[in-house]
């Protein structure tokens, strides 16, 4: 491209470019070559490969975690010591159904033992029976026991299910109070954290975390506590069968357990790294499916094929992962749970010979073999899956460790002049982007606040409104500093208005009554009357009870903005600030919008961070704020007359 | 063998191997074909891995009979033997199978995750103009998960099949009677069991929706939370919240209670089943037709048997899911894009005029022209037909998912309406682009030429244009195509400095999706230094400034000239800053070209054209009168038509 003007770039911008130029270009396979399998090696040089593929993906998965879970940047994150103790207490709330799930489990369980045992006591009865001739009495047993097991059957049933939907009542409760807790400690973030950070990090938190936590809450706790009694359960059961004939088991299962613990410890990484680059799949596809028009204006169509096979070959890569673990863990369980059978039936048949085990004992302690599998099996999985949820939960109640940004005091404002002094502010500390700036509105005022992108003025809008207390200084209405005042009443003193118009999943009643909480449907009334928005809502085919909002009745941006102007009156603050408020819309909807805006701003303080000269020109005064300063305060005119930076401006725009 | 992901060449250049998209039956079966050899693979060494469950209990009785109960030692060892061989096989195989139904699982899902990126990019806008990004990513993110979960429960049930077939060869061998028994029950258990399956799936779907619904609503709380903490409203949302959250755990108790009630019953029918087995069992063994060793058998198979009919019904379950979003992932994957390559590729003159017929614009080459309008959808409108986009249309996205509470014979009428809906619209879209386009550079009119020719040489940044999450190099210079001077002189143009400073790392450093954290100003010239770094023959910027300060957008006037110098360029404002700067301006009043000049001339002598860039008194946005103090003249020059904020 020529450029006739040479580029005048800051000399920092210049050498921060130069360093990190080529840096920005350093970007590697997808995955390390280190995790492709060689095409030709011998087996042994295979099998090592494999390992060292297997240790460096632990690692990955490993690195993987620390740096979503334990991002330093975002919301905080708890200890899962208090996730224990906040699962404790939502327990210790429903003890009564606790008891229910463990109680209806335990005897559910032990019905279900019941029939492998009488089974047992029937095969030798009936072949004691049989060898002794006692044909009708071999039937007539069979008959007694059958009623009897059939009893026990029925009350297997009927407890199994009376646990099971015990156990459904449990989870649901203590997941429904879990995320009510959760979106309560949102709505309690501190007002300064809300407006400074972005939101990205509280979505995931209320998608991907509730909804990991909901899959453990819902059906991993109850799950773990079932499978758990069903485990003691069977091996009790199998013990007072016979001891000789539970050897087996108990053996095979002390030794697969060190396997499982081994597990256990790396599964949660692997869930979480796996999780992990599902959500990147979606995040880049949807970039790509919504900014399709982008990609194909520009033609990065190749560039965006390559991140999303990328994305995948990570994915595969961690689920590589997790199937090798798996697979460790397979090889192991399968063995220890299938291999006592055999052992069973060769120690019985010895047991048989020498006269120390029965017949009968031998099928039961089979069956009970087979019945340990299944519940072992599941405490497994559930316990990784309680693992995974515990991660989740801690950033969930993280979100409930973020201190207060203000101590309130009680002190009433006397009157509504708005005076900063001395105001300095910086996000990183050592970085002041405000530098000592002194102002006062008087009531009624209009002051717009004018200078390049950067300069400060979003950042003084913001402490004018009380979202950020200053580093020194002191924003104060009526003489009392904004930040010791309630939020409620901060909220009767000053609002600031952005560029974000959000429209709520709710009632059009619910979006306006917001601004002041309880009142009646006649003041709602009147404040969509006063922005012009009754006519509208009136004809909706509910009224105030109309749903609008995300996948409800869409509103026009105009509407949408005129909803947003009727919560402020109801609010009734006596300063507003606007910071850019309107410049999103579109020209036609921001005329439509005048009528509503004044009805707003007449009899009010107003302090408007403007992007176009017309409203500072119509404003009473107009700061210019450059570099972190007020470089010129003043009428329209005299800031003409003073011929310094805004006059050189309005030059620019006038001719 | 098929290994994930899977290689996809579908929707490219050599359209080679796309699925069959005829109907749901044909695309299930081609993720079964792509599969390869896998799938049968997979059927086999399930087959193995169901080995001691077919051969066990057969083995178990003869250990008892022969050995056992026979006082035969070797007997018992070699049968212990046979059945450790069969164990150990089976053990061992476990993880053979795992791996391999891994593999067909992830083959499927990747695969329909990379077809549908595909699809996306082969259609281009012409996607998200019909289709909702919500069906589009469901497509990527669940229904092709489902197509995993059709592989695994294909095989499973396939190879369940076999098994049950050699069980019932060996029961009825062991016991005509009891065989009989066995094989006429186990299915009538399951189809007893089953009628308690349609309510609890359709609580499970109500908790499903319901908590949809209510992710919906965190997500909604937490985008509005600026306004939540700001202005009140807490208590509302918050309740609205809880009660939601009620509703969800009300539903999940039910499809809960209903879930208990089919273990319940699962408890019952094959508790007593197994008692069934029992007393007919001990009646053939009194009567001496049948051995311990076979009643123990026979035992172990009847709870054996159980499983295939649970895995036949669960088959039938997950084919009708997979078929439902086999339909989903068509109604994505068979669009076509509108367009054909024209016969005679013509190549578009370089250097010559462009001209558009709808509104009489001509656009000279290598020049700023500025295109004012007081309707900002006729300026876009414009962008789009100057760069062969098809036309932004009212009700061109057609959902194919429908509201929760239509059922039956209503849902299915909605339905078709919509299919018609969606194919009528791929007509019309057709039609539009296969017929002369309308725009002409010098006299080749732009359908003459091949659809990435006109991309590569007209560039249009629209009003909605995306920022990709990735470094700020490669956000600015996606094809890597510039120098560090160039990039440094587009940051410089776009007047964009402070974006680099607001990405920590420098051009390394990673900015998020959509540019989130970025400012709406920042953002806007972060867009407008990626279309100068693009540095296109043509270049057509639709309000490259509207959220920008003054300041700011004073600086980019006076250095997009210099930017741009010698090149084409068309920018559609009304900012008096631009358009101070144009070579040419154009007037476009409804849709028509009717005046040009220079921004001067049509100020001093254009009445429309002042009333349109000018604010005009009617506009008057403060509830005061006009201040006297500055000349009537001037002030009307300064202020603005269609004020984009107001005091």
């Amino acid at each position: 491209m020529s450029t006739t003007q040479m580029p005048l770039l800051p000399p920092d911008l210049v050498a921060e470019s130069a360093r990190t130029w080529d840096e920005a270009d350093r970007r590697g396979p997808a995955v390390p070559e280190e995790l492709v399998p060689p095409v030709s090696a011998s087996l042994a040089e295979r099998a090592a490969a494999m390992r060292r593929r297997h240790l460096l993906r632990e690692q990955r998965a490993a690195e993987f975690v620390a740096d979503t879970m334990n991002a330093t940047k975002g919301l905080p994150i708890a200890r899962p010591r208090q996730v224990v103790r906040f699962v404790g207490g939502l327990l210790g709330e429903r003890r009564l159904w606790v008891v229910a799930v463990v109680l209806g489990n335990a005897l559910a369980a032990v019905a279900g033992l019941l029939v492998p045992w009488w089974l047992g006591r029937l095969v030798d009865s009936t072949v004691a029976d049989v060898e002794a001739g006692r044909t009708s009495a071999a039937l007539a047993t069979a008959d007694s026991v059958a009623l009897l097991v059939a009893g026990i059957v029925v009350l297997q049933a009927l407890l199994t299910f009376g646990a099971k939907a015990s156990a459904a009542v449990l989870g649901q409760g203590i997941l429904a109070s879990a995320r009510e807790y959760v979106v309560r400690a949102i709505l309690r973030l501190p007002l300064s954290r809300v407006e400074s950070a972005s939101s990205g990090d509280l979505v995931t938190r209320v998608t991907r975390d509730v909804g990991t936590m909901s899959e453990s809450v819902r059906w991993a706790l109850p799950q773990v506590i079932v499978a758990g009694t069903s485990v003691v359960a069977t091996l009790a059961a199998m013990i007072a069968n016979s001891l000789v004939l539970a050897l087996p088991s108990l053996v095979l299962l002390a030794v697969s357990l060190v396997q499982v613990r081994r597990y256990m410890r790396r599964a949660p990484n692997g869930y979480l790294t796996e999780g992990g680059t599902y959500s990147r799949i979606n995040t880049h596809l949807t970039e790509t499916v919504e900014g399709a028009r982008t990609v194909e204006a520009l033609g990065v169509g190749a560039q965006r094929l390559r991140i999303g096979d990328d994305d995948i070959e990570v994915s595969a890569q961690a689920e590589r992962y997790g199937m090798t673990l798996r697979n460790l863990l397979f090889l192991v369980m399968d063995l220890a749970f299938s291999l006592p059978r055999v052992l069973v039936l060769l120690v019985g048949a010895i047991g048989y010979t020498q006269g120390w085990a029965s017949l009968g004992e031998i099928t039961t302690a089979i069956l009970y073999t087979e019945a340990l599998w299944g519940p072992f099996d599941m405490l497994v999985h559930t316990a990784d899956q309680v693992q995974v949820g515990v991660a989740s939960t801690t950033r969930l109640l993280g979100i409930a460790t973020v201190p207060p940004d203000r101590d309130e005091g009680t002190d009433e404002p006397a009157g509504a002049r708005l005076v900063g002094s001395d105001l300095r502010y910086a996000y990183r500390p050592g970085h002041d982007v405000l530098h000592g700036i002194d102002l006062t509105l008087e009531p009624g005022e209009r002051l717009a606040i004018v200078g390049p992108s950067g300069s400060g003025k979003s950042t003084l809008g913001r402490l004018l409104a009380g979202i950020h207390g200053p580093r020194t200084g002191a924003v104060t209405v009526g003489g009392v500093e904004l930040t010791r005042l309630p939020l409620d009443q901060l909220r009767t003193e000053v609002a600031l208005v952005t560029q974000e118009h959000h429209v709520f999943i709710g009632s059009v009643r619910d979006n306006i009554v917001l601004a002041r909480e309880g009142s009646t449907d006649a003041e709602v009334e009147s404040a969509l009357r006063a922005v012009d928005a009754w006519h509208w809502v009136e004809r909706l085919p509910e009224g105030l009870d109309s749903r609008i909002g995300s996948g409800a009745q869409d509103l026009t941006p105009g509407q949408a903005q005129q909803v947003a102007l009727a919560r402020l009156i109801l609010a009734d603050p006596h300063t507003i600030v606007l910071d850019e408020a309107t410049s999103l819309i579109d020209p036609r909807t921001a005329r439509h919008l005048e009528g509503s805006m004044n009805a707003l701003l007449s009899e009010r303080t107003v302090v408007a961070i403007a992007h176009r000269l017309h409203t500072a020109h119509d404003a009473d005064r107009i700061a210019v704020v450059i570099d972190g300063r007020v470089a010129e305060l003043g009428s329209h005119d005299e800031l003409v007359a003073l011929d310094g930076e805004y006059a050189a401006l309005w030059r620019a725009w006038t001719t | 063998m098929q290994d994930f992901p899977p290689e996809i060449r579908a929707y490219s250049a050599r359209d080679a191997a796309a699925p069959d998209t005829r109907s749901p039956r044909h695309f299930l079966w081609w993720v079964v074909r792509l599969e390869g050899t896998l799938a049968l693979v997979g059927v086999g060494i399930a087959l193995v891995w169901m080995l001691p469950q077919v051969l066990g209990p057969w083995l178990v009785g003869h250990a008892i009979d022969d050995g056992i109960v026979a006082g035969d030692s070797g007997a018992t060892l070699q049968w212990v033997l046979a059945l450790l061989v069969v164990t150990v096989l089976g053990g061992l195989s476990g993880t053979v199978y795992h791996t391999v139904i891994v593999r067909e699982w992830l083959v499927a899902l990747y695969g329909t995750t990379k077809l549908v990126t595909r699809k996306t990019l082969q259609l281009g806008h012409v996607l998200p103009r019909r289709t909702p990004t919500g069906e589009v990513l469901s497509v990527a993110g669940s229904d092709s998960d489902q197509f995993g979960g059709f592989m695994e429960i294909v095989t499973r049930a396939f190879s369940e099949l076999i098994a049950f077939l050699c069980v019932a060869a060996i029961v009825i061998s062991i016991s005509p009677t009891m065989g009989l028994l066995v094989l006429l029950s186990a299915p009538l258990l399951v189809l007893v069991g089953s009628p308690l399956l349609r309510p609890m799936q359709r609580w499970q779907g109500i908790e499903r929706s319901r908590n949809s619904e209510l992710t919906s609503m965190a997500t909604d709380i937490v985008g509005g939370l600026r306004i939540l903490r700001g202005i009140g409203g807490e208590d509302t949302f918050g309740g609205n919240y809880a009660r939601q959250s009620q509703r969800v755990r009300q539903s999940g108790v039910s499809a809960g209670a209903w879930q208990a009630a089919v273990e319940g019953v699962g408890v019952l029918l094959s508790g007593g089943f197994v008692v069934a087995l029992m007393w007919v069992g001990v009646r053939e063994v009194v009567q001496a037709r049948l051995s311990v060793g076979e009643l123990v058998s026979v035992l172990g198979y009847g709870l054996f048997l159980i499983q295939p009919m649970r895995t036949f019904v669960e088959f039938a379950q997950k084919m009708t899911r997979s078929v439902v979003a086999a339909r989903k992932a068509i109604a994505v994957l068979e669009q076509r894009p509108p367009w054909i390559e024209p016969v005679e590729a013509a190549t578009l003159p370089v250097g010559a005029p462009i001209t558009d017929d709808a509104s009489g614009l001509v656009v000279r080459p290598g020049r700023l022209t500025m295109v004012v309008t007081g309707v900002p959808d006729d300026s876009a409108a414009l962008a789009d037909r100057l760069g062969r986009y098809l036309p932004e249309e009212q009700d061109a996205q057609v959902s194919l998912e429908l509201p929760e509470e239509m059922k039956g014979r209503g849902a299915r009428r909605e339905r078709a309406r919509r299919l018609i809906a969606r194919a009528e619209q791929a007509v019309r879209d057709e039609e539009r682009a296969r017929r002369a386009w309308g725009v002409r550079v010098g006299d080749v009119d732009l359908a003459a030429v091949p659809l990435d020719e006109v991309r590569s040489r007209i560039l249009v940044s629209d009003t909605k244009p995306h920022v990709f999450a990735g470094t700020l190099r490669s956000a600015i210079d996606p094809h890597r195509r510039l120098s560090r001077e160039g990039a440094e002189a587009v940051l410089w143009a776009a007047s964009a400095e402070d974006v680099f400073d607001a990405v920590p790392g420098g051009w390394a450093g990673e900015l998020d999706e959509r540019g989130r954290g970025l400012s709406g100003g920042q953002r806007q010239r972060l867009v407008l230094a990626r279309a100068l770094a693009a540095d296109p023959e043509v270049l057509v910027l639709v309000e490259p400034t509207s959220a920008v300060d003054a300041h700011t957008e004073a600086r980019i006037a006076e250095r997009l000239g210099s930017a741009r110098e010698g090149r084409t360029t068309v920018v559609m404002t009304a900012s008096p800053l631009l358009l101070h700067h144009a070579d040419e301006v154009v007037l476009l009043q409804d849709g028509l070209v009717t005046a040009h000049g220079t921004h001067a001339d049509l100020l001093a002598g254009n009445a429309a054209y002042r009333s349109v860039v000018v604010r005009g008194e009617e506009a008057a946005t403060v509830d005061r009168p006009e201040q006297d103090a500055s000349p009537p003249e001037a002030h009307r020059t300064m202020t603005r038509p269609a004020p984009q904020e107001v005091l």
